[in-house]
């Protein structure tokens, strides 16, 4: 309960009152809230940002539902290999990480002369959605695949078997009874990457450029420039609410909360 | 008593969220009831400046000087100088910053609000260059950010001799680099490519300076900070760019073959402010009058390579701040500066359009 107590004072008091001003700067109004959908450039970044946040979930569970499958099927050495190999980006700095890729995919870097040498020059990554996307995906894959991990992990094989000897194709098997077993841990998965990228800022300001502003560069101009508190307030209470109704809606599919639970206590997903 | 608690309370406040004030409680005593602090008084000016070397030869150049001078005042060093968080310390009424580097515009937009009204009585403003000191701030050098290009991106002497070049992308291909902060001229330099005379810049034409840079998008980099845009030059990204004398100088003594073109050339002043409600205003003032001094403002010129806001100055520049110097015998062209006045009555608005270009 102390923590609770201390969290609701760190957290929810400047929400609330990030809330107020949105609502009462300079008077009560909702002008604050008219102008994002009338500035022409906030809706611009917001649908941005949703498109590059879909586009990062949808690559980091492509490749962290077979690197999570493999993880469940491998030796114990090989395991901890695996899971080193994920966790250690996962605990480097992220700046270390973002600068990384700012070096990899900046013109002349080695990405770019990889593609020389195909015979396509002149494709910098560096400044664009697609480097951006590349880079956050890479940032984020821990956080898909460690929920994937303990999902997949819970899941009694020997349902596939019972399946396969009913006469079960190994593709309808792993569909009829393996993909919804996986559910919770692949929605876990999906709104933690989805939430985290929408609310993205070093990767983007390193490796995008302002031209492909995401919305927390619009977040910090508003900020820091403009000082329009207000303004940043409620643009940034938008995004708190889209977030929340997008959990509340995958909720639906899956026990989000109870599978976000499994990450943190992994035994748990042992006895489904 | 009012202003002996919520010193204390901003002390509290301080120490607990950075340390960083926690030896002042003890080494300062709070200011007399008055609420004239005496500025003989011994006095812990916060400053904050831009971090990196540049804070560093702020603390040489200015403030190890001053403490020499003046025993009783010393400073807390910190970075970097938000206008934002100043408004939030305003705002919470718990003030904990004392001198405050910031753009010119910024200081007018919220003089009296964010920022204090200044005494600049002491000061020889005839010595200063024009807009050195406003109602809310005191210049502590002038910024220019010349035409540059890496000399390696062209063959010899065939680099971008104008602005105008600068625009041509047929006669010069390659990569443009541009700071998209306003003080780096990324609104001035199209509009003198596109013909306007220097004298006729301001008010400034906001939507034919962007249509005018539609015309480079493409093969511009538009870098969010002065640092990326270094780093762009350092690595080769870009092939010609505007970037500030105080970023070339790094460059150019990195060994980075760089040629300074000198056609026409933004500047604009670069500032000190004391936010509202700092409990040494007074010491600040007396500290910021030490700034403009003609052997101080000489002495960040060396080190940094920007330009003296004190025109009696007479730095002794090295190979490299003299390739850089706006007011030296290197600068052949014609110089611009920035109209404060206008920026403080349009800044939001040219904010917005050209986050809004950018973004779009």
């Amino acid at each position: 309960m102390p923590a609770l107590a201390l969290l609701s004072v760190i957290l929810l008091v400047p929400l609330f009152s990030s809330l107020v001003r949105s609502l009462s700067s300079p008077t009560w109004t909702l002008d604050n809230y008219a102008h994002l959908f009338t500035d022409g450039v906030t809706l611009t970044v917001l649908g941005r940002t949703a498109t590059t946040a879909l586009i990062v979930t949808a690559v980091a569970l492509l490749l962290g539902y077979p690197y999570a499958y493999l993880l469940t099927r491998v030796g114990p050495r090989a395991r901890a290999v695996l899971l080193v190999v994920v966790l250690v980006p996962f605990w480097t700095s992220v700046m270390a990480r973002n600068f990384a890729w700012l070096v990899l995919l900046q013109r002349g870097g080695p990405v770019s002369e990889a593609f020389a040498f195909l015979g396509m020059p002149d494709v910098v990554l560096s400044g664009t959605t697609s480097g951006v996307t590349i880079a956050m995906s890479q940032v984020l894959l821990p956080f898909m695949v460690l929920p994937l991990y303990s999902s997949l992990g819970g899941i009694d094989r020997r349902l596939l078997l019972a399946a396969r000897g009913l006469g079960s194709s190994p593709i309808v098997a792993f569909w009829k009874i393996y993909w919804p077993l996986s559910r919770g841990g692949v929605v876990a998965g999906v709104i933690l990457v989805f939430t985290l990228s929408l609310g993205f800022y070093v990767t983007p300001a390193l490796i995008g450029s302002p031209q492909q502003s995401l919305v927390a560069q619009l977040l910090n101009q508003r900020t820091t420039q403009l000082l329009d508190f207000a303004g940043a307030s409620a643009l940034g209470i938008v995004v708190l609410v889209v977030t929340l109704l997008l959990v509340a809606w995958a909720n639906r599919f899956g026990g989000t909360i109870s599978a976000i639970g499994v990450v943190a206590t992994s035994g748990e997903g042992t006895k489904r | 008593m009012k202003s002996h608690s919520r010193f204390a309370l901003t002390t509290v406040a301080a120490a607990a969220a950075l340390g960083l004030l926690a030896g002042c409680g003890t080494s300062d005593p709070a200011p007399a009831d008055s609420g004239s602090a005496d500025a003989d008084a011994p006095a812990q000016l916060t400053f904050v400046g831009y971090g990196g070397e540049g804070q560093d030869a702020m603390i040489k150049a200015w403030q190890e000087p001053y403490t020499k001078a003046h025993p009783e005042v010393t400073f807390v060093n910190t970075s970097p100088p938000d206008v934002a968080q100043v408004k939030a310390q305003v705002e919470s009424g718990a003030v904990q910053w004392d001198v405050v580097a910031t753009a010119p515009y910024a200081a007018e937009q919220n003089c009296g609000t964010l920022f204090e009204k200044l005494d600049t009585s002491a000061i020889k403003t005839d010595d200063l260059v024009e807009g050195g000191v406003g109602k809310c701030y005191v210049g502590n050098w002038v910024l220019s950010s010349p035409l540059a290009y890496r000399t390696d991106a062209f063959p010899k002497g065939k680099g971008p001799k104008t602005v105008e070049d600068f625009f041509d992308v047929k006669k010069f291909p390659g990569q443009r680099g541009f700071v998209t902060n306003l003080q780096n001229g990324i609104l001035e330099y199209p509009l003198l490519a596109d013909g306007v005379k220097p004298d006729d810049l301001y008010p400034l034409d906001v939507d034919r300076a962007l249509d005018k840079l539609d015309t480079i998008r493409s093969s511009t980099t538009f870098s969010p900070n002065v640092g990326a845009l270094q780093q762009a030059v350092a690595a080769k990204q870009v092939d010609m760019f505007f970037l500030p004398d105080s970023r070339l100088v790094p460059l150019l003594r990195d060994g980075n073959d760089i040629t300074v073109v000198w056609d026409q050339t933004v500047a604009g002043v670069n500032v000190f402010a004391v936010p509202k409600g700092s409990t040494k205003k007074e010491a600040a003032e007396k500290f910021l009058v030490s700034v403009t001094e003609p052997k101080q403002a000489a002495r960040i010129a060396e080190l940094l390579g920007v330009a003296p806001i004190n025109n009696t100055a007479k730095p002794k520049l090295d190979e490299y701040t003299e390739q850089v110097a706006l007011y030296g015998s290197a600068n052949t062209g014609e110089t611009v500066l920035q109209d404060v006045d206008w920026y403080t009555k349009n800044f939001n608005d040219a904010s917005t359009k050209l986050t809004t270009w950018l973004a779009g």
